[in-house]
């Protein structure tokens, strides 16, 4: 494995009003790696995923993709990106996927996918067609290019979205609970396609609260406490053995099967 | 019309109706239902320009540009509009008689307020003294429509507005995560995503301009409600068609062509919602249900 550095966190720090919700956070995600992030809710673990692709201004801290360093203007929580391509480009080359799917709901499943390719890459059309429908083979819901996304089941939705994701041929996929809205069945099907992914050595950064999926898919996992880092190491130590009391804790009230792995 | 029409006083029956229905006024009159639709068919989509305009003009970021949008929406919506359709025709018209006066004839350096009286050189004049009546009559016209569209694209500005801001925030953020540029955002995802929002306000407001055209009356415009008045009071002798009082007659065929009018808008707006709402979290079923009923 190779270990260039896709994306890196040094020390980054977020505050609502008075409260801090990240606490000087580091994270390294390099090629192929799989980062998980787990914790309880109020966590800070989403707002953190938030803050790597810029949809939250963090507040201190430095943000760098693929070595090279956000730009920033102003400080403190007045703080915001200096430029606006730069945003642009990175955005470009991490693809999020929501707890909610958020398909844009006057779209075809299949205008979904093309969307961002055509409209902010200036992919050629027909070019992205044809990838798109591999890329909703690939996740199992081919036949429903021509639906819209409230016809679909909330797996198939979710599906969709990370076909639109990899559509846009990101250097890492951001993943925000993304099973978190499902049934249980439907959890699987979704399970399986970040399995397949994780399997063809894509980079992820994923928040989730499965930790069966965090068990099977990560090389590194994080474990964040109250805007602080309180664990992380990889999955076979942070879910085999916890040092901190914490981590017991929550591994024992979230998946007690799993802890006793 | 007819040839044997030549002899009003002689005709009897159906003949002399036929006759009576096809008299020169009686032409204008069924103009004049022309003249509502067209009336309508330009007001409506140049008041949804303005109020487009005043939408995103009240949503800009930049603060001149959301105070004047924000006045117009303000001020219009607050005055009543019998004196918005009483006023902004003249201001219009002396705004841009003052306009032309100006350009056309600097030569002249009296006054144009002289007291109650606002006089402009003759070159400036709109439509000219020595322009054909049809030009003073589409002028006029033409004023309507401005007029009827300054105030309509007040409301269907706030009706955009609170449609824009319905767009859940979700969709907007998805929009952004993927790069796209504020412009891409407005044109690919929000504009879009607004109609559903927007429709049921719209068809609102199309029904109220729909009944607000006998106002036309008001701006010197004959239409359909002046004729009706005009051809169904009674006529005496001294007329070649005399007859009684027919106002009830000419005004329950109103009644019918306004009925009519709304009736098809009201099924052209379903068929657009039904559209709409294919793609916004309303599954088909819904919509299918909903075209059975029809």
């Amino acid at each position: 494995m190779t270990s260039t550095s896709v994306i890196t966190l040094r020390q980054v720090r977020k505050n609502y009003g008075a409260l801090e919700v990240l606490k000087g956070i580091n994270l390294e995600a390099r090629e192929g790696e799989v980062i998980s992030l787990i914790g309880s809710s109020g966590s800070g673990k989403s707002t953190l995923l938030r803050c790597i692709n810029l949809l939250e201004t963090c507040h201190d801290g430095v943000i760098e993709f693929c070595g090279e360093p956000v730009r920033w203007q102003g400080s403190g929580v007045t703080r915001q990106p200096a430029d606006k391509a730069q945003v642009i480009r990175m955005r470009t080359q991490l693809s999020m996927v929501f707890q909610q799917f958020n398909l844009w709901a006057h779209m075809t499943i299949l205008g979904n996918v093309i969307e961002a390719p055509v409209t902010v890459l200036g992919r050629d059309r027909n070019a992205a067609v044809e990838e798109a429908l591999a890329l909703l083979d690939k996740v199992g819901i081919a036949d429903k290019a021509e639906a819209y996304p409230a016809q679909l089941s909330g797996g198939q939705q979710q599906r969709a979205a990370i076909a639109r994701a990899l559509a846009m041929k990101p250097k890492a996929l951001l993943f925000d609970e993304p099973t978190s809205a499902l049934d249980p069945e439907l959890e699987q099907e979704v399970v399986k396609v970040i399995q397949q992914l994780a399997a063809e050595g894509r980079t992820m950064v994923l928040v989730t609260h499965d930790m069966k999926l965090a068990h099977d898919v990560s090389s590194h996992v994080i474990f964040l406490n109250q805007g602080v880092v309180e664990e992380e190491g990889p999955p076979d130590a942070v879910f085999g053995s916890p040092k901190t009391d914490r981590l017991r804790q929550f591994l024992h009230a979230t998946s007690p099967a799993v802890a006793g792995a | 019309m007819f040839e044997f029409c030549v002899e009003p006083s002689q005709l009897q029956g159906l003949t002399w109706l036929s006759c009576y229905l096809t008299t020169g006024k009686h032409m204008a009159f069924y103009t004049s239902f022309g003249t509502v639709l067209l009336l309508l068919a330009l007001t409506a989509p140049t008041a949804l320009l303005f109020g487009f305009c005043g939408a995103v003009a009240s949503r800009s970021a930049i603060a001149p540009l959301r105070w004047i949008g924000r006045t117009y929406v303000a001020m219009v919506r607050g005055v009543p509009d019998i004196v918005f359709f009483l006023f902004v025709p003249i201001a219009l018209d002396q705004g841009f008689e003052y306009i032309r006066h100006m350009a056309l004839c600097p030569e002249v350096t009296e006054p144009i307020r002289r007291g109650n009286d606002f006089v402009v050189c003759t070159a400036a004049k709109l439509p000219l003294n020595a322009d054909p009546q049809w030009m003073h009559e589409t002028y006029g016209f033409l004023l309507a429509v401005l007029s009827f569209a300054i105030v309509f694209g007040a409301f269907a500005g706030n009706t955009l507005r609170g449609a824009f801001e319905a767009v859940p925030k979700a969709q907007i953020e998805t929009a952004q995560a993927y790069g796209m540029t504020s412009r891409q955002l407005f044109w690919r995802i929000l504009l879009p995503q607004m109609w559903i929002y927007a429709l049921p306000g719209l068809s609102n407001l199309w029904a109220i301009l729909t009944k607000a055209t006998p106002l036309l009356f008001l701006l010197g415009v004959e239409d359909i409600v002046y004729w009706a008045r005009e051809l169904g009071s009674m006529k005496t002798s001294a007329f070649s068609y005399p007859h009684p009082n027919w106002q009830l007659w000419y005004f329950l065929g109103l009644l019918v062509f306004y009925l009519l009018l709304t009736w098809v808008s009201d099924r052209a707006f379903a068929r657009l919602m039904a559209r709409f709402n294919l793609g916004q979290g309303r599954t088909g079923s819904d919509t299918a249900a909903a075209g059975v009923g029809r």
